[in-house]
């Protein structure tokens, strides 16, 4: 279905986007609502104007925003998954002016899902991370702070997600452009949002200079490409990739480094790591999964949609080696970086880095399956494709949990110490487990959530690598593609990685509690349920992933690769 | 191809007691030592009791609906991968899941174990909760007898040789726990301890084995595919018999057979259930059921191509059951009695599969199903019998306990000197006169011999008659058979003997010490499985005319599906054979069993009870032909007693020794160089490794220098790498 920008089908088919969008301008005005009145000039005549003036006491608690927020999200989020759960999803492409914008497809809905339950489970957290303090009576000045500041957390907590939804339904890299930015600035602002601690600041400045570095040269590719095509439509610029010339290629580079900020590949994230410890930690988690998945869209979007190899030419895309080298180093890098780091939050960046390498290793071995060789080559595309959205999406289950459980550290004071952990199973014998659960996960120990995706993508490389050589009996290893040896690269990064995973295993369960944190951990009800939803998706999806699995690979579909 | 119905839920039947696992754990640390928990709920017991009630009652269901199909279901599906041919266009996929496989093997199994499992559940709780030295850890012991039972049954319901391994291994652990549940006493530690090793040498291998074949079927160790006739026939019989005989080590281990037999006897160190349950009724089964899983592999195969294996497993067999009736014969202690018994009546079900395997590795189909019944019918009849055995002792030894104690006026604090002191309430030589004083334990333990015996119409004589005369037809066609045909008449006539003897001495005779005079049967709950077995063991001709009608009919051979029919053929099988040798043949071993074994314990044990006491009428004359030919006979056993033979019987034939030994020389000496390789070199090794990826790390973490500065001019650098690399390309 093709429609025109705020038809009455666009309202329709953007509804849970919609309702993103109004709950956003329900959060600007609720906690603004007053007894102001609006004087006629020249009469007396006194108009109730509700906007400012002194605040109503039930619209103006500092409670509201966090509750808006959330239940926006949630209502959002459940919309989404009805529609694409089942699988019988239409296609609505938006146009203005014959310019395809946005397109609602599995692809698109699939990422919306995505992001949504990243900030969802993040919002839930910061309920009880960034309380507010709603009894009567004096406040002390932190408390004064969290209150003043809700509705700005949970504004540009919702500017994030619907900057990240524009990224997923863009068909045009310029939309694709300003949604990216849309979501970058509003996280930019969140990492640093606790201003008056000196790290908080300094990361989300530092955040925002590297991060505006990256953009502008990702803009430059842009208008490169511009250039080149005369057009940033994503099927116009497929169509015409095979004749680019060489600025074409210079162009994709520069995109490239725009998209590998977002993902944080190996030398672009150096940032990150200094990022994810200032700020809180769900805002670091929805850094680490959503923000990261943002990236994998870019990515996906120019290098399998706009540059891949055509069907039934020879030759691997143009982009491979440079993917691939990149995605060693990055991988290696944000490991080796991992196994001596002693800060919980740069440890997980670091191993959100690694992570990254993993599925640039897997879009690799897309761009390298011997097109035109073999039938449906497709098939085989996507199903590599679909390994990393997978992947993409039980990372928010297991990556996002490990950063909440850390939240709820922060609750009772820092945790940027490994020694904050420490003897947490003997403090809660729950959450320790829980912490140790997405630690394996991480690690990818079967039968969790970690391992199904991991396996996805080493399968997928390696069938790309071998592909019809397997079961066609001896295989030697002259005959074997050279994308094999990512295969075994990650494979390798994966065996370091146990290593420092697991020692948070020992500290926790091993290690005596450090002074001042003898006490039980403190309560917060919706962090819990927030980290035990994460729990209980880490393990279901380790074990019957079959409909999300079903899911990605309908999203990969609607790429129409090949 | 997966059915519907019942056997849906039979996954069930081990999932139910692998919940109550952890529950009952719990449970019993949080409530240890309350009112409520000891006395309502016996420490767990009541719920163990529930869930192997509910258990047995689905296991039931599923049998009713599958006595006479197989059923397969699949029950979850971990994941799926598939390969691509290019050049066939095939497809080949690969299921990682769980499923269940339900055929005549599994029902006869699931039977067994399922209603065992309950009745020694009823069992436990009238011997584990009214034992001071129990208290405040039964929770302990019903947790893991229902993660055992789990197991069992785990085991007899897959669908593939992994589960069915991994089920293995769990009955393996729980029986490491169980048999060193009092761990603080030193011999039950080294008791649990000898098991665990023992068997673990046969299970590994069980694993060459089935890697073997696993590599052999292409990746396949799910029944499905294994047991396919075509899949069979692609396979090169050598390497299947290779694979086939490894994996019966691991059956040789299980079911403590010679050479691996050592553990079973030490393995009586554990609570009498557990020696009821495990060591008797289920768990040394699981070796008989994985070499007659291997049934199909021998009709599939090319004739007389498995051949060697058949005659291996039945040689062991028959030297196992004549050498441990050679044991059982000078043991005095009740249980190893048992245990002993148990080895010998598991040889005979091996000599009878192995004759089963060779009948239907060369081509004889009829047969083999016979020999197959047979043997699966005796398995049933022992599981029934020893079950019902251990439980009556277990019966005798906790009464012997209680008498002692009145005796001994310890009533007021049993806890200090329980076990300290140095009267042994198992040694049948502090027993005697036992019948009067516990009529219920007596006459079940009276049927239980007889059923073990082979007393004509009673359990055990169908299945028996069934396995020799098998046996001797395959020595009719194949010479080496002779030996184990041989050996087990033999072990007939050493089985009359050993089980005579064990309950004249037990309950013939004039007490022989203060205790047994005090000895009552009181403790509630025991009785009812007892009474329930006795009638079980009876009533064999029952289900030996189901036998004949059924357990053979899957081999599409069955004759007989109307139940009197079966009977009739069953009797006339035993005493009206058409083939003279085998009639001949049956009366020898009826002979042997009935007459020979009992003359000779009568002669040397038997007695007349007190003055006064009078048995149950039913025994009462089996005490009185005993007291006449004992006191006709003047039989003098000393010169035996104090002769070589006798001496090195009791040091089990100095099996135990040789390992021992072989184990100090050998193995500890490997240890001591394998722990010198570890420090010396391989601790070396990782220490490096360790110590220079956290110099790498320290280095690759100095490049975060936490400078916005560097951080561009890094991404920079980058940038132009990728430049470079492109351009390369293009």
């Amino acid at each position: 279905m093709t429609t025109e920008v705020f038809s009455t089908e666009f309202w329709t088919a953007f509804a849970p986007e919609s309702i993103l969008v109004v709950g956003l301008l329900l959060i600007f005005i609720i906690p603004n609502l007053g007894n102001s009145k609006f004087r006629i000039p020249l009469t007396k005549v006194h108009v109730p104007w509700f906007l400012g003036g002194r605040r109503f006491k039930l619209t103006g608690s500092p409670a509201i925003p966090g509750m808006l927020a959330t239940a926006t999200l949630f209502t959002a989020l459940g919309m989404m998954i009805i529609e694409t759960i089942d699988g019988n999803m239409d296609t609505t492409t938006v146009t203005s002016g014959g310019i395809v914008i946005l397109q609602i497809d599995n692809f698109s809905r699939y990422f919306e899902i995505l992001f949504l339950s990243a900030a969802l489970l993040a919002s839930m957290a910061s309920l009880d991370r960034i309380p507010a303090h709603t009894f009567q009576g004096k406040k002390s000045l932190e408390e004064m702070y969290d209150n003043r500041r809700q509705a700005d957390f949970y504004i540009l907590m919702l500017t994030t997600a619907v900057g990240m939804c524009m990224v997923a339904l863009a068909q045009d890299l310029f939309v694709l452009f300003v949604g990216l930015e849309l979501a970058s600035l509003a996280t930019y602002v969140l990492v640093g949002f606790h201003k008056e601690s000196k790290a908080g600041a300094e990361s989300g400045v530092k955040y925002f200079i590297v991060g505006s570095v990256a953009s502008g040269v990702g803009l430059y590719g842009l208008s490169l490409l511009y250039l080149e095509f005369g057009s940033l439509q994503l099927t116009t610029l497929a169509a015409n990739w095979a004749d680019a010339s060489i600025l074409g290629t210079i162009a994709l580079g520069l995109v490239l480094v725009g998209f590998g900020f977002k993902v944080s590949a190996a030398p672009f994230h150096f940032a990150a790591p200094d990022a994810y410890a200032g700020a809180n930690s769900p805002v670091a988690g929805v850094l680490a999964t959503a923000s990261k998945a943002m990236g994998m869209i870019g990515l996906i979007r120019v290098l399998l949609v706009i540059a891949l190899p055509e069907a039934n030419s020879e030759g691997s895309a143009v982009w491979l080696y440079a993917l691939a080298i990149l995605s060693v180093v990055t991988m290696t890098w944000g490991n080796i970086a991992a196994l001596g780091s002693k800060n919980p939050k740069r440890m997980l960046a670091y191993s959100s880095v690694a992570h990254a390498g993993y599925m640039m290793a897997a879009l690799t071995a897309v761009g390298a399956w011997r097109w035109g060789e073999i039938e449906a080559p497709g098939d085989y595309a996507e199903a590599i494709v679909a390994a990393v959205l997978f992947h993409l999406f039980v990372l928010v289950a297991f990556k996002l949990g490990a950063f909440l459980v850390l939240g709820l550290l922060e609750m009772e004071g820092g945790a940027s110490r490994l020694s904050a952990l420490a003897g947490l199973a003997r403090r809660d014998p729950l959450i320790g487990t829980a912490m140790f659960i997405f630690m394996l996960a991480l690690a990818g120990v079967p039968p969790l959530a970690g391992f199904m995706s991991k396996f996805l993508v080493i399968a997928g490389i390696v069938s790309a690598s071998i592909g019809e050589l397997w079961m066609n009996g001896t295989v030697s290893f002259s005959d074997i593609h050279w994308i094999w040896w990512l295969a075994l690269a990650m494979f390798l990064n994966s065996a370091i990685s146990v290593f420092y995973y697991l020692r948070i295993g020992v500290v926790m369960f091993l290690d005596v509690p450090e002074e001042g944190r003898r006490k039980p951990l403190p309560y917060g009800a919706s962090i819990r349920m927030a980290i035990w939803v994460c729990l209980v998706a880490t393990v279901i999806l380790g074990l019957s992933g079959d409909t999300l699995i079903d899911m990605c690979y309908r999203a990969a579909e609607s790429l129409n690769l090949s | 191809m997966s059915d519907s119905g019942i056997i849906d839920y039979a996954v069930l039947i081990p999932l139910m007691p692998m919940l109550a696992f952890p529950v009952i754990l719990f449970l019993g640390r949080l409530f240890n030592g309350t009112p409520t928990w000891v006395k309502n709920v016996k420490e767990g017991g009541i719920i163990a009791l529930t869930v192997m009630g509910a258990s047995l009652v689905l296991a039931l269901a599923v049998i009713k609906e599958h006595m006479h199909h197989v059923g397969t279901a699949n029950v979850f599906t971990w994941f799926e991968s598939s390969w691509w041919n290019s050049e066939t266009g095939a497809i080949t996929t690969k299921v990682f899941g769980v499923g269940i496989h339900i055929d005549h093997l599994t029902v006869m199994l699931l039977f067994v174990a399922a209603f065992l499992c309950f009745l020694i559940n009823i069992f436990s709780i009238g011997y584990m909760n009214t034992d001071p030295i129990n208290d405040n850890r039964n929770h302990r012991f019903y947790a893991e007898f229902v993660l055992f039972c789990s197991g069992m049954l785990g085991m007899v319901l897959a669908d593939s040789f992994l589960w069915l391994f991994i089920f293995w291994e769990l009955m393996g652990l729980c029986s490491y726990l169980l048999i060193g549940f009092y761990y603080e006493r030193p011999s039950a530690a080294y008791a649990a301890k000898k098991a665990f090793l023992t068997t673990r040498v046969g299970d590994v291998f069980l694993v060459i084995g089935l890697v073997m074949l696993w590599n052999l079927f292409d990746g396949h160790l799910d029944y499905a595919y294994v047991f396919n006739k075509e899949n069979i026939a692609a396979v090169d019989s050598g390497d299947l018999q290779l694979a086939l005989g490894m994996m019966f080590i691991g059956a040789v281990g299980k079911s403590a057979q010679f050479p691996l037999h050592v553990w079973l006897p030490d393995a009586m160190e554990g609570p009498t259930p557990v020696s009821a349950l495990i060591h008797a009724a289920t768990m040394v089964n699981a070796g008989l059921y994985l070499v007659a899983r291997m049934f199909p592999f021998f009709g599939g195969a090319e004739l007389g191509a498995l051949s060697t294996l058949a005659i291996v497993i039945a040689c062991i067999g028959g030297i196992t059951a004549v050498m441990a009736a050679l044991i059982a014969f000078v043991q005095m202690d009740l249980k190893k009695v048992l245990a002993y018994s148990t080895m010998s009546q598991l040889a005979y079900i091996f000599t009878g599969l192995g004759s089963a395997l060779w009948f239907a590795n060369n081509g004889y189909d009829e047969l083999a199903a016979f020999a197959m019944g047979a043997s699966l019918f005796h398995l049933f009849n022992h599981a029934m019998a020893k079950g019902m055995l251990f439980m009556a002792s277990g019966s005798v030894i906790h009464e012997m306990h209680h008498a002692h104690h009145e005796v001994a006026h310890h009533d007021d604090d049993h806890h200090d000197d329980h076990h300290d002191d140095h009267f042994d309430a198992q040694s049948m030589e502090n027993m005697g006169g036992l019948a009067s004083r516990m009529p219920i334990t007596a006459t079940a333990m009276f049927v239980g011999s007889m059923s073990i015996i082979g007393i004509p119409l009673i359990g055990g004589f169908w299945s028996k008659e069934g396995i020799i005369a098998s046996a001797w037809q395959v020595a009719l066609k194949e010479p080496i058979f002779l030996l184990p045909a041989i050996l087990i008449l033999i072990g007939a006539g050493m089985t009359g003997f050993y089980m005579s003897r064990m309950w004249f001495m037990t309950f013939a005779g004039k007490p022989k010490t203060e205790v047994a005079e005090h000895v009552h049967e009181q403790t509630a709950w025991i009785p009812i499985p007892l009474v329930t077995l006795t009638f079980m063991t009876l009533g064999a001709i029952v289900f030996a005319g189901m036998h004949a009608g059924h357990w053979l009919g899957d081999f599409e051979s069955g004759h007989y599906t109307n139940f009197f029919d079966g009977i009739g053929y069953e009797l006339e099988h035993v005493f009206l054979n058409h083939d003279t040798f085998l009639l001949v043949l049956t009366y020898v071993a009826i002979g042997l069993s009935l007459v020979l074994g009992p003359s000779f314990a009568m002669a040397l044990y038997g007695g007349s009870l007190d003055d006064g006491q009078k048995a149950k009428p039913w025994m009462q004359w089996a005490i009185n032909l005993s007291a006449k030919v004992n006191s006709r006979s003047k039989f003098d056993n000393t010169e035996w007693a104090n002769s070589s033979l006798s001496n090195s019987l009791h040091k089990r034939l100095h099996f135990d020794d040789v390992y021992d030994a072989a184990m100090m020389k050998i193995v500890v000496g490997f240890s001591n160089l394998a722990a010198i390789f570890d420090t010396k070199f391989i601790d070396g090794v990782i220490k490096t490794i360790e110590s220079t990826s956290q110099q790498a790390s320290q280095r690759v973490r100095a490049l975060t220098t936490g400078s916005a500065r560097d951080y561009i001019m890094m991404t920079a650098l980058g940038t132009l790498a990728i430049f470079m690399l492109l351009w390369g390309v293009a």
